[in-house]
């Protein structure tokens, strides 16, 4: 119990710290945000009411000369509506609600991608570990080039291959434009479609970290005693490969999933831009394209959310997995 | 979590293992870590290949600027494929493509290794100071870290880019972002090791001698680290690269510089995919793939000096797997068929073991067991002694064919006389027939059950495994039952088999082991130094126990330990091991009333008696124990260097392993 | 004449468990004096707090109650400052307490250096050797410029045993030295303890969990169990003559080839050894009683010194009037609890 009471506490401190950096980010920078977006905002015909810019404000800071505790008070307050302004690049929609779209985008597609290349790269590990000495030991420094090569660059070669080339594969999106969205077939299987390369890149750039790491991890458990046990008590290879081998080799690579993790969600914001996918990569790219300030942050810390949310999840997992960490000590 | 710290008890925890030759391979080790020396990485194909490619990539971009002359010439020749007077074909606008290629290389190595040295200062300060100083001030450093590790960095970095205008974000202003952004993981690391370094008994030992705190650390802690800030340094290059040039090619990067992630942006943008410009396209992300995968392949060597278990296996002892040639077969077919020994007091033998040879095979072969031949009478508890190193535990692993590689069965035979009448030749059985023989006839228990248990899975389910696979006829509530009388037969409530390994005592551990031993009613137990981590007290009661087993339910035992008085109240016969051979073999009685061989001698001397004279030997300064100093025991010498009367050899286990 | 005087040493360590702070008395009110020549052992297993009581007189851990005080060759205090050239240590693992980065020279020169013992290149290498020739490395000039991988362990215990002399100090803490050396070469590197303790009439602590080296190295035993002293006294007294029912069953249950019986191993030793204490941790009364054969009800009390010899004491109210009643009254029921 102890254990996930910790995990949760820290997590809220990630949060809080999160939250507090997209504050003081646009303060201690140079320039005024606020001007610019309200001169942009003007540009584009909306209405300069003072409710958007009292909503800047707070977000961006002014020298209106309101104490900087006030101002994070009420920046944490509108955080906590869920009050991120108004967009100025997809006026008037407001900020919540471009996020809202581009975000099942994001989720479904870096979400299935990891757990893809994850649970990829863990298996082959786990087997190049096991079955050191063999011709699976060449496979290394292979996933070496593979985790060294630029998201963008692969993505960028993929695309001309399979779409350019071979025209497998549409060139960018994240559905054919002529369908309306919905949950209908036609339009889920052009969705999975147009995800097929972007997802590609994602794992195939992702997955030698994971090998190698769970390679090195089998490797070391091998020569533990309770593998020797195994042996001895006669158990069949593969069992002792997955239930003695595997399943204790895995635990770093579940407990280091946060480092990987943020590896491929900054991967993944570039790839999103090559494929002009529709996720939430290439609105935060639009944003810092168009000033849009608010976007901008508003999609910094959605991404953080979700990254918090996902190691939080791992986290969690790691206290069923490893009785250890269950037993409070 | 409960956060129990009495430091000190880790030592008295600790037990009086005489390191003991755990594990099946007490391999011929490459000396350990020591000295400058240690942290050059050892040569392999790996390395060269990593070496070649970052020289390579590192020269191109330090003396390609100046030959290939300036990048940002304009020609009027628009886009040329590679040949002729430009290498790598020109840009859109005519700029030579290698031009461009090797100032870019030059801008990308820069920041990476800006970057890299600043992330590594960063994780350096947090992490080991963290680590070294502890409390409140590694609570705070450790949380920092942890949470500007979950923070995804490269969102953060473009927010950040996104909010200074293009004209003051400078180089410097990229690198420090990327360099804030990309050291936490490298502190949790090193915090971990400087927690774990902290705790040695060299750092104890430095602050009895009275050394400075920055001296400890710097001077003790610090060359220890060495190998892992090289491999977090490579990791931030690696990182730091990558993460430009993803700024760099969404146009977020520094102005007017020069990087590979700027290249590909003009690439980009010039459409050089689209009109198939690859050589403007593909060169610069390959340069970095490559000197990423340089980088990885360095990586590697330090690794190996970090966790010396990553050495690769010799390809040599990749033969053993199947057992040996054709010639030995014959003379262990013949072994097989004869008639199975009798023991001196005229039992029924259960196991033969004839000349058996064990070499480690290696640059310097290690003969580990040489000649051994020995009778297990079926009921009997014969004593294999002797020190670290001697080969005691190497014969034990063979006779089950336990041993890894590099070991290796080079002749004699060991047989098997089952209950029922058949013979069997253990070291020609197939793969499958070994494992079925495996623990349903002869099982074992094996020195400091901590590790002998799979921590994660509960005693239920390690139990049940062996029923499952060896009787697996058998319905689940009988395994159940079986299980729980196992266990009650050793004196553990059968309410711990839900438990796990870590929740058990020492003592406690063990009698699980010896319950699984017992699963199968085996009619052979190797039991390696079964009670050398523990009390006293808790020795004496397992002994006791395995002695009552071995009365009711008639297994034999061969009980491995350096302890010799032990080996005296327990073994009906015992058999004296030095550098791989059995130097004396005869029963307790006779060895404890007349040793015939001067080391069984010295050996038996080496325990001075608890209730008997003080021996003239003691406390009278010092006679014949003295070690010979002058050639001293190398580093390679792993097995059987137990030579001349005097010398001692020790292999770590934790070293060795 | 005293050189280093502990009196009523005591450390708690604080468990924290979620919110809850508890406290694990490791050591608990420890008393004794180390004079030079002479050597005491501290026995006991482990748990028992005899490690921490060495760390506390070497100073890396601070106790929580009570009073390390060291007396010099002139009969003052030793100062804080001077008090690392007075006392030091011999750790248990050879393997672990030499750097494995350093030579064997820089282990001994830095504290020769610190200590002011030598100053100048040429002085410290010619006592770098003296020390290396002192403790029977030799050749010395070869050894020093070795690294602790290249020696065997008995030869980097020799190394450490060095390093402790090397500031000159006349209290050595010898922490298990032997425990993780081969057998062979164990009475060796005590017997060269030995030596030195009489060339420079040292002060030794022997920590131990061997009453048999305890017994003929030393000349005072004390038995430490969960953290108190249970039995003190001349080494052949505590260990031919046992008086705390914990050092009987501790001797009983020691292998001894000369008491070579088989049926000392079958028969019942009188207790069944529990993982951890059944008692809380601020228990007031004996720590051994649940474990103890002969248990009665003053146990819960906290038990007192008793001497049962000449210098000879026990914490064990067996030894008390009662006691000694409980026992007459026990005997004829627990025939059967042999406790020797």
């Amino acid at each position: 119990m102890r254990y996930y009471a910790r995990k949760l506490g820290f997590y809220l401190v990630a949060l809080w710290a999160a939250l507090t950096l997209n504050f003081f980010i646009p303060r201690m920078m140079p320039g005024n945000p606020v001007d610019t977006l309200m001169a942009k905002l003007q540009q584009r015909g909306g209405a300069t009411d003072p409710s958007v810019r009292r909503s800047y404000e707070i977000l961006l800071g002014t020298d209106t000369g309101e104490p900087l505790v006030v101002q994070y008070l009420s920046y944490l307050a509108n955080m906590f509506r869920g009050d991120l302004g108004v967009s100025v690049s997809v006026f008037p929609a407001e900020v919540a609600t471009v996020i809202g779209d581009a975000l099942p985008w994001t989720i479904v597609l870096v979400g299935l991608a990891t757990a893809l290349s994850f649970l990829l790269g863990v298996g082959l590990g786990a087997l190049v570990g096991w079955k050191r000495g063999s011709w699976l030991d060449s496979l290394i420094p292979a996933t070496t080039v593979l985790a060294a090569v630029p998201y963008f660059w692969l993505a960028l070669i993929l695309v001309a291959l399979f779409a350019t080339g071979l025209s497998w594969f549409p060139l960018n999106g994240g559905y054919d434009v002529i369908l309306t969205p919905g949950w209908d077939g036609e339009f889920i299987a052009s969705a999975v479609y147009h995800g097929i390369l972007p997802a590609l890149t994602i794992v195939i750039s992702s997955v030698g970290g994971w090998l190698l790491g769970m390679r090195n991890m089998m490797v070391s458990t091998v020569s533990e005693d309770y593998i020797l046990t195994a042996q001895a008590k006669g158990l069949r290879d593969r069992r002792i490969m997955t239930r003695y081998a595997a399943r204790n080799a895995v635990l770093p690579s579940v407990a280091g999933f946060a480092i990987s993790l943020g590896f491929v969600v900054s991967g993944s914001v570039i790839t999103e831009q090559v494929f002009s996918y529709p996720g939430i990569g290439s609105r935060l790219l639009q944003a810092v394209e168009n000033n849009d300030y608010a976007l901008m942050q508003g999609i910094f810390l959605v991404i953080t959310v979700a990254v918090l949310g996902a190691n939080l999840v791992v986290d969690l997992l790691y206290g069923l997995i490893d009785p250890r960490t269950r037993a409070g000590n | 979590m409960t956060n129990i710290n009495p430091p000190a008890e880790a030592a008295d925890a600790a037990p009086d293992t005489p390191a003991g030759t755990t594990g099946a391979s007490p391999v011929p080790r490459r000396s350990g870590s020591g000295g400058w020396r240690s942290l050059v990485p050892r040569w392999s194909p790996k390395l060269g290949i990593g070496l070649g490619l970052v020289g390579a990539i590192a020269l191109f971009g330090i003396l390609g600027p100046v030959l290939t002359g300036d990048p940002d010439t304009i020609r009027d020749i628009s886009m040329t494929p590679p040949g002729g007077e430009f290498w790598l074909g020109t840009t859109q606008t005519g700029q030579d493509v290698l031009a461009l290629l090797a100032h870019s290389t030059c801008g990308s190595l820069q920041i990476g290794l800006l970057v890299g040295v600043l992330a590594t200062v960063l994780s350096a300060v947090f992490g080991v100071i963290g680590g070294y100083v502890g409390g409140a001030v590694d609570e705070g450093f450790s949380l920092f870290s942890n949470v500007m590790l979950v923070i995804p960095g490269l969102p953060l970095v473009i927010v950040i880019a996104g909010f200074v205008p293009v004209e003051q974000r400078g180089w410097w202003t990229i690198a420090v972002v990327l360099a804030i952004t990309g050291w936490a993981a490298s502190a949790r690391v090193l915090r971990a090791q400087t927690l774990s370094l902290r705790n040695r008994d060299y750092v104890a030992a430095a602050k009895v001698a009275g050394e400075k705190p920055w001296r400890i650390v710097s001077v003790e802690i610090l060359p220890n680290l060495l190998p892992l800030m090289a491999s977090q340094f490579v990791f931030a290059v690696i990182l730091a690269i990558l993460s430009e040039a993803g700024l760099s090619f969404l146009g977020l990067g520094a102005s007017g510089s020069d990087t590979l992630g700027t290249m590909l942006y003009y690439a980009q943008n010039g459409f050089a995919l689209q009109r198939e410009a690859w050589w403007w396209f593909g060169p610069p992300g390959l340069v970095i793939a490559l000197f990423g995968c340089g980088l990885s392949l360095i990586n590697f060597s330090i690794d190996e000096i970090i966790n010396p278990k990553l050495r690769t296996v010799p390809a040599a002892s990749r033969r053993t797997r199947g057992g040996a040639g054709s010639a030995e077969r014959k003379t262990r077919a013949a072994a097989a068929r004869s008639v199975p020994g009798r023991d001196e007091s005229g039992r029924d033998a259960v196991l033969t073991v004839e000349n058996l040879d064990v070499v480690y095979r290696g640059e310097k072969p290690v003969h580990a067991v040489k000649d051994v031949s020995l009778t297990l009478g079926r009921g009997e508890i014969l004593g294999l002694a002797g020190e670290s190193g001697c080969g005691k535990t190497t014969l034990a692993y063979a006779i089950n064919r336990l041993h890894r590689p590099p070991a290796e069965v080079t002749s004699g035979s060991v047989v098997f006389h089952d209950r029922d009448g058949s013979h069997l030749d253990l070291l020609a059985l197939g793969r499958e027939e070994l494992r079925a023989f495996r623990w349903s006839k002869l099982s074992m228990v094996f020195q400091g059950a901590m590790n002998a248990l799979n921590p994660v899975i509960s005693i239920r389910a390690q139990l049940e495994d062996v029923l499952t696979t060896h009787r697996p006829e058998m319905p689940a509530r009988a395994r159940r039952e079986r299980c729980a009388e196992v266990l009650r037969l050793v004196g553990v409530d059968p309410r711990r088999l839900d438990s796990f390994p870590h929740e058990l005592s020492g003592g406690m551990r063990q009698r699980v082991m010896i319950a699984m031993a017992l699963l199968l009613d085996p009619q052979v137990m190797i039991m390696d130094e079964p009670t050398t981590a523990l009390d006293v007290v808790v020795q004496r009661g397992i002994l006791r126990e395995i002695l009552r087993f071995r009365d009711e339910l008639g297994f034999a035992v061969v009980f491995i330990t350096h302890d010799l008085p032990l080996l005296l109240e327990l073994s009906d016969r015992i058999a004296v091991m030095r550098e791989g051979e059995v130097v004396e073999y005869a029963t307790a009685d006779e060895i404890h009333r007349a040793p015939r061989h001067p080391y069984t001698r010295r050996l038996l001397d080496s325990f001075p008696s608890l209730t008997g004279e003080r021996g003239a030997f003691i406390r009278t300064g010092e006679s014949s124990t003295r070690e010979r100093t002058g050639t001293g025991t190398g580093p390679d010498t792993g097995t059987g260097t137990g030579t001349g009367t005097g010398t001692e050899t020790i292999v770590k286990e934790a070293g060795s392993r | 004449m005293t050189t280093l005087e502990v009196r009523g040493l005591t450390k708690d360590f604080s468990i924290r468990s979620g919110l809850r702070h508890s406290r694990l008395r490791a050591v608990d009110n420890v008393s004794f004096t180390l004079t030079p020549g002479r050597t005491v052992a501290l026995v006991g297993e482990s748990g028992s707090g005899k490690s921490t009581v060495a760390r506390m007189i070497a100073r890396l851990e601070k106790p929580t109650a009570g009073e390390i005080t060291a007396t010099g060759p002139d009969g003052g205090r030793v100062a804080d400052r001077a008090y690392r050239d007075h006392v030091q240590m011999v750790f248990q693992d050879p393997f672990a307490s030499l750097n494995p980065f350093h030579t064997v020279e820089h282990h001994l020169a830095r504290p020769l250096k610190l200590h002011g013992r030598a100053r100048g290149k040429a002085e410290i290498a010619q006592k770098v050797e003296q020390l290396l020739e002192r403790v029977n490395l030799t050749p010395a000039a070869d050894i020093a410029r070795r690294r602790p991988h290249e020696l065997s362990g008995g030869q980097r215990q020799r190394v450490a045993i060095a390093r402790a002399l090397a500031p000159g100090a006349q209290v050595v803490i010898a922490d298990e030295p032997v425990s993780m050396l081969d057998v062979s070469i164990r009475l060796g590197v005590l017997n060269l303890l030995a030596r030195l303790q009489r060339e420079d009439d040292l002060a030794v602590l022997y920590i131990t969990h061997d009453l048999a080296t305890a017994r003929h190295f030393s000349d005072d035993i004390l038995v430490m169990y969960r953290g108190r002293v249970v039995e003190r006294g001349p080494a052949d007294e505590v260990i031919l003559n046992p008086q705390h029912p914990y050092t009987r069953i501790l001797a009983a249950a020691a292998p001894d080839p000369d008491a070579r019986d088989r049926a000392r191993l079958t028969e019942a030793t009188g207790i069944e050894p529990a993982g951890s204490s059944a008692l809380p941790g601020d228990d007031p009364g004996c720590a051994f009683r649940d474990r103890c054969p002969v248990a009665f009800e003053a146990c819960t009390r906290r038990p007192e010194d008793f001497a049962v010899g000449h210098d000879h004491h026990a914490k064990c109210w067996l030894h008390s009037g009662e006691g000694r009643a409980e026992q007459c009254r026990a005997r004829p029921a627990a025939g059967g609890t042999a406790t020797a």
